[in-house]
Formats: C-alpha cells, structure tokens, sequence
C-alpha cells in the first residue's frame, strides 16, 4: 500500500508461568487451598467422604454457574433463576406424584426451565431497551408466583414415589452423579468461552454492543440463545435438587440467583461485560461450598456464614480496582 | 519586554510514566489575541491545555499571569485567574437549565436564597450578548452541541474570564455552527478577551487567529503570525515532513455500474435515494449533518431497515435484513464513529481485525489462533498502522491509527466489493488524513466502488469522481467533479427547505 514504511508489527507475545501464577485463577486456587486448610483445622469431621455426602445440593447449585458466566460476559444478568429453580422442581415434584416415571419427570423439569429462560429471552431481545435486571425481576416474581399456585395452599409439595427420582440420586464409587454433570459441563462451557469464535462473540458483545452489531454478530439471537441457556440449566438445578430433597416448596431456590451470581463475580467476571473466565467462577463456587461445609459442620449461624461470604465477594470485588491504583498507569497518546 | 503579555509558559516538561508528553515546549498569548494551537494527534496539544487549566502540574517550567510567576496545583486556581476552557464536548449538566449551567458553583445568594429572578437576568444578558436564540430556562440537553458550547462560552464569560481556551470547538459543527462560533469570537475579541484555540481545521485558523504556535511529538516548533505563513508551510511544521499532495487521486479507468440504489426510503430519514457506484469509483456522498447520509448507507448496510426501495450490487438485488446479509455480499461498512462502532477499544488490535472473519478462519468454529495472528499482522501492516504489537489495544492509537484498524478490518473482509467510508477523517491529524486518501485512492484502482460520505467539502472535491448531495432526506443533486465547487454542493445542500420527508 501507498507510504509504506516497511514497519513491522509484532505478532507475538511472551507470557510465562509467572503471568499464570500471579493471575487471578491462581489467586483463587491458593484461597481454595486455604479454605480446606482452614476446614481441616475447625472442624474433625471435613473430610472427603463428608464433604462428597454434602455436596448434592451444591452442585446443582453449580450447574447454574457456567449459565451465568455466558449471561454476565454479555453485560446482562438474570436474577431470576432461583424462581426458575422453584418452579421446575414443583412441576417435577407434581408429575412424579401422578405417577409418571423418570423420563418424564426430567423432561418436565427441563422443559420449564428451559420455557422460562426463552420468556427472558424474547422479552430481553424484543425490548432491548429494558435492563435485563428488571426484566428478571419481574419474572422472579412471576414464575414463584406460579409456583407458589401450583403449590397450593399448604405451600409445599413432598414426593410420594420416591422410585421416579431415584436414578439421579445414582453414584459412581463415592461420587454422586451430578459431580460428574458439573465436571463435564465445566469443560465444555470453559472451552466453549475460551477457544471458540462463539465464546469470542459474548465477549464482543459485552465489550461494545455497537461494534459488535456493526461487526455483523447476531447480538439479539445469542442473547437469546444464552437466557434459554441458563433457564435450561436452572431446571437442571430444580430436577436435581428435587431428587436430593425430594420436594419442594415456596422457598425453595430462595437467593440461588445471588449466590450464582456471587460465584461469578467472586471468580473474576464482571457484571460490566465483557470481563473474566468461567475458570475463576469454577474454582471461585469450590471456595463457597467448601466453606459453607466447613462452616455447617461447626455449627457456625447460617446468617454468619452469609456475612462472611459478603465480605469475602466485596473484597474481591476491591482487589483488581486495588491493584491497578497501585500500577503504573498506561501510557496514552491523545 | 515590549510585548503585553496576559500568559507565558517557559520551559515546561510534563512526564506521563513512561512518555513525555510536553518536553520542554513554551507558549506566549498576548493580551486581547486569538491564538491557534495546532498539531497533529498525540503532539500534546491537550495535555498543555491541562497545564494551563491547572489539570495536571508540569514537572518542570514556568507559568507567567500578567508578568507574575504562577503555580496551579488545581483547575481552580487557574479559574480564580480567569482562565476557563470550553472542550468540544461540553461537559455541562444536561438535566439542568442553561441560567444553572452558566452559574453552577457560583450561584447569586443573597441571605441564603438563591436569587433565581437576578440570576436568570444576568443569564439573559450573557446570552443576548453572544445572540443565542434560547432560552435561559431550556433544558441543556435539549440543545444542540453549538448551543451546548455557546451556554459554557455563557460561562466562562460569566466568571470574568481573560483567557478563554476553545478545544475543538468546530469539530462537531455544521458549516452553519462554525460561522456562528466565529461570530461569537470575533466577539470576544473585540471585548478584549484572550483566546485560544485548538483545531484541525485549517479554516478556523486563518478565519480567526492572529497567530499560530505548531507543537509537534511533544515539542515546541515554532509560532508564526498567521498573514505570513501558507498552507503548507504550516503542514510541514505539524507534520515534520512535506506533504506534496493532500489528496493523491490515482487516474483509474471507471469500470461497470457495480452498486445501485433505487428509491430507497425510510420513513422520517430519507426518501427515494437513488444512486449508482462504478467499479474503481469514488463516490463522494455529501450534505448538510442530518440530512440522511448515514441513515441511508445504514440501512444499505443492515443495521436498520429500509421500507422501501432496491438495494442492486453487481445487478442482483440485494435482501438486506441485519449487517451480516450486506457484509456476506460485500458491501463494508466502515462506520463513522470509530470508538463506539467501529473498534472494541479495550481489545488488541488484532481481535478487531479479524472478528468479522472468526468464523471463517476458525477450524469449525475452534479460534485459529495462529492463523488470526498472520492475517491480522498482515493487514494491519498493509495499512501501515504505527503500533508496536497486535496485542496494543486500540485505545492506545491515535484516531488516525484507529481509522486504519478500521480500514484493516474492512480489507480482511476478501469478499469487498464496495467500501462505505462514513467520515473517515473525522478528528483525525493532517498526515494520517493523507494516508487514508491515498489508501483510498489504492482501493478504487483495485476496483472497489467507493462511498465517501463526508461533511468536509475540501476532501470531498478533492477525492470524488461524482458527487451526490442530500439534504432534507433526499439526495438534491449529483455533480461530476469537474463542475463541482463548494458554492454549487452547498446550493444543493440547502436547497427546498420547504420540502420534507414524508
């Protein structure tokens, strides 16, 4: 081309094992250890088989994780998720007791989370004007609403045939079934969001929405596509969480959309947009259930824990803003 | 010293980590003169507006007030002076009236109250004073941008201001703005207040300053009475080397229609545009800023939809729906606002080079890192962008560096037919603008249709083959260059006012 100077651009880059290790994950790993360290030391009974017979509950929870991460990178957020998580264990809980068997108590449960996700979906993509958190408010009330109907009077709903969930309660060795969920679905959505042009476009459109509509990107189908997602993935949650207490009732996924949300952010990813890595929310949800457990096994107050768990995210939240007062600033051409 | 001198800044150095910003520059404002500051992007321009608006505190040098040393260790130091500056955006509050704008922080109160009749009085004056044509009880918000700059000139002149610093202020003007901006300079001057400016615009200079001081890479190049210095003389200061011509027009045989509207509308933006593109042509698409230039190519490209009308490329017509459709048959946008359209700024640029070919580089939707990497490289190398990696973020570049990423990211598109330039200079310095013409003028002899939608009539005569003009929705006229002039487009520019879209 025309004044060509002959410059060359570099097109690679030096990264070590020190970028690594002083990177957030690695951060995060180091606390995870602690936090064992620290469970082993309180409590005589954190152990492995202990904390495997405590962790059903947690890892439904989990599911919801890798959902959120796609939702949040986007620059949106879902608060309605522990509705959704309500609402599709009732529904199960209902189908099982008319006596239907496992297949369709696992469609039913999959299929209201997933119609519940696309009800955020198209209401967020139709009305692109509307914030996402208001959006999900509304339909947090709306789908524990329907619940709460469905529910009935009493409020609550307990499974007559216990057989209908049975298979998901199954174990390979000491492990449950859903470790082995969430352990696949970690690696799919980390490769997902790292290594595909897909997991490039919800970046994109986190970072500038703009850009990435004028870039060709189908913003409003994979928003879509990613409210669906997670909808899909609270019903996981719901069915999941239904076979480990086999009911449900009004409070039921109370305060899951925050602790998920809390995972997240806790992780690295901000609610900004465009920020963090599904690795940190990962590592970030281990730290959260290994100390609740710890703490549970203690007898620590469950409002306490909460408290603890509330310092720890805003301190995390603090440290990156921290850190960068403290560099040097970058260099700027104006 | 003979001279009467209201500021002088000696020998001052400000250091960023990591660079120098101002090394060592000085500047003299004489009492009661409009003085230019000019150069290119990044020659520190804005950071020694800083300095004198107490912003940032130079690590070196000295500021003199009316012949007394002076240190500012914040803006209202400087303010206390009289020294009050008007960027190009004004920052003001736009849910609040003009009358509070002009006296925010310095409200009229008399035993508590705030004396809103007197202060709304004097709001009047102000304004009757610079002939505005609102109201001191408008919303800000609801005015223009030159009525925005007019309400902080209100301002500044409010606090007794001696020295008023003007950051581009035309840059977000219509030709109409900008004169009335002149009026209210020349006003000013006449008052006997000091001025300083800074702009790109070569016009601005001559029509107001009585002189120029030249920075250049954070350096201090000279200042120079305006009577006495050309055009290019002046280029050659800013540039540091001769531009021998600004708009290098390569001589390309026009090939086949290849791009055609025909009547194509959208209720309220335009209406029954029509227009044709050859191969290896320049198309220079002008008009007055709202008269639905980019609301048209917008809905050529997809990003809105037209109502009615054909979109014809290489004689199919085209059902454009969402950018993609256009972007899969060749039609590439290269938007006019570059940070928030164009580019992801806190990205390399290298991502942005290749995000609209991820897919087809990538190994079934797995990202091709290595192969991203040589693309992106090679484009951005083609364009010859003055970056230090791909991995730079774009924000670091100049805007004239940033417009090449954009031009780098269009040309890795293989499938280009037609190019969309919309502004494509826009806040960009004099020797990046000349690389963007000539790239220009290299896409047009590979046979690419060109599209050059631009409000500024120098580079639109001196790149166009033909030239359309819009205004009011409707395109009014198209010239060939060769009968083209400023006095002819601006004719067709502002021609049946009477006449709207429908």
């Amino acid at each position: 081309m025309a004044g060509k100077s002959g410059r060359t651009i570099a097109a690679t880059r030096e990264s070590g094992l020190k970028d690594k290790l002083f990177s957030w994950e690695g951060a995060l790993i180091l606390v995870l250890i602690a936090v064992n360290i620290l469970g082993a030391t309180l409590s005589p009974n954190y152990n492995v088989t202990n904390i495997l017979r405590e962790s059903p509950r947690y890892l439904a929870e989990i599911f919801m994780l890798f959902g959120m991460a796609f939702i949040l990178v986007l620059g949106d957020i879902d608060i309605s998720v522990g509705s959704i998580v309500c609402l599709t264990a009732t529904v199960g809980c209902l189908v099982s007791n008319a006596g239907h068997g496992v297949g369709l108590v696992i469609l039913a449960c999959l299929g209201v989370g997933l119609i519940c996700g696309m009800v955020n979906g198209f209401v967020a993509t139709r009305f692109t004007e509307l914030p996402t958190m208001i959006i999900t408010l509304g339909t947090q009330i709306v789908f524990r609403g329907i619940a709460e109907v469905a529910l009935g009077s009493g409020g609550s709903a307990s499974m007559t045939n216990l057989q209908s969930v049975a298979p998901l309660r199954a174990k390979l060795g000491p492990l449950p079934l859903s470790f082995f969920i969430v352990l696949v679905a970690a690696v799919i959505f980390i490769i997902v969001l790292n290594k595909t042009t897909f997991g490039r476009k919800l970046y994109a459109i986190g970072s500038n929405k703009t850009t990435a509509y004028y870039t060709g990107i189908e913003v409003q189908q994979i928003r879509f596509f990613s409210f669906s997602l997670i909808g899909f993935l609270a019903g996981l949650c719901g069915l999941f969480l239904l076979a480990s207490t086999y009911g449900a009732n009004t409070t039921t996924g109370n305060g899951f959309e925050m602790e998920v949300i809390a995972m997240c952010v806790f992780g690295g990813i901000a609610t900004t947009g465009g920020k963090g890595n599904i690795i940190g929310g990962f590592i970030a949800a281990f730290i959260i259930v290994c100390l609740r457990i710890a703490f549970g096994q203690i007898n620590m107050n469950t409002q306490l824990i909460l408290v603890i768990i509330g310092v720890m995210l805003i301190v995390s939240v603090l440290i990156p803003s921290i850190s960068t007062a403290f560099k040097k600033p970058k260099k700027k051409t104006s | 010293m003979a001279e009467d001198l209201i500021l002088e800044l000696k020998g001052i150095t400000k250091i960023f980590p990591g660079v120098k910003a101002l090394d060592n520059v000085q500047f003299q404002l004489r009492r009661g003169e409009v003085h230019a500051l000019m150069g290119e992007n990044g020659a520190g321009k804005s950071t020694f507006i800083k300095t004198i608006t107490g912003v940032h505190q130079p690590e070196e040098g000295h500021i003199y007030f009316n012949g007394q040393e002076v240190s500012f260790k914040g803006t209202k130091d400087a303010q206390e002076l009289g020294i009050a500056a008007v960027y190009q955006h004004p920052t003001s509050y736009p849910e609040l009236t003009v009358t509070e704008n002009i006296f925010i922080g310095h409200e009229i109160i008399k035993s508590g109250m705030i004396q809103w009749k007197e202060m709304n009085a004097e709001a009047q004056k102000l304004l009757d004073r610079l002939h505005a044509n609102f109201k001191v009880t408008d919303e800000v918000g609801a005015l223009t941008i030159a009525q925005q700059q007019m309400v902080e000139i209100a301002k500044a002149l409010s606090t007794n201001a001696q020295i008023i610093l003007l950051d581009e202020p035309t840059a977000a003007l219509t030709a109409n703005e900008s004169q009335e901006l002149y009026r209210i300079v020349d006003e000013l001057h006449e008052a006997g207040v000091s001025v300083i400016f800074i702009s790109h615009r070569m016009e601005d200079m001559y029509r107001l300053a009585q002189r120029v001081t030249v920075f250049r890479d954070s350096q201090y190049i000279g200042t120079y009475d305006v009577d006495g210095i050309t055009e290019p003389e002046l280029i050659k200061y800013m540039v540091g080397r001769e531009i021998t011509d600004m708009y290098p027009k390569p001589d390309v045989k026009i090939g086949e229609p290849i791009f055609e509207l025909k009547g194509l509308s959208r209720t309220g933006y335009f209406k029954d545009v029509s227009l044709t593109v050859h191969a290896g042509e320049i198309v220079g698409l002008t008009g007055l800023v709202g008269a639905g230039r980019t609301e048209t190519m917008e809905a050529v490209c997809g990003i809105t939809k037209a109502d009615a009308g054909k979109i014809i490329l290489e004689g199919k017509e085209l059902n454009v729906r969402k950018p993609k459709d256009a972007m899969k048959a060749g039609i590439i946008l290269l938007p006019e606002d570059r940070q928030k359209q164009g580019l992801i700024m806190n990205w390399g640029l290298g991502v942005n080079v290749i995000l609209p070919i991820q897919d087809e580089l990538s190994n079934n939707g797995f990202i091709n890192d290595k192969k991203e990497r040589e693309i992106s490289k090679q484009y951005l190398e083609d364009v010859d962008t003055k970056a230090v990696s791909i991995f730079d973020p774009a924000s670091s570049l100049s805007g004239g560096n940033q417009q090449k990423v954009v031009v780098a990211k269009a040309l890795a598109q293989k499938n280009m037919k037609l190019v969309i330039m919309d502004e494509p200079t826009k806040g960009v310095d004099v020797g990046a603008k000349a690389e963007i013409y000539a790239i220009m003028g290299e896409l047009a002899q590979q046979g690419y249709g060109i599209i050059l939608v631009s409000s500024e009539m120098a580079e639109v005569l001196g790149m166009s083959d033909r030239i359309y003009v819009m205004c009011k929705g409707r395109v009014t006229g198209c010239l060939d260059v060769a009968d083209a002039s400023q006095e002819k487009i601006l004719e067709l520019a502002m021609e049946q006012s009477d006449k709207e879209v429908q």
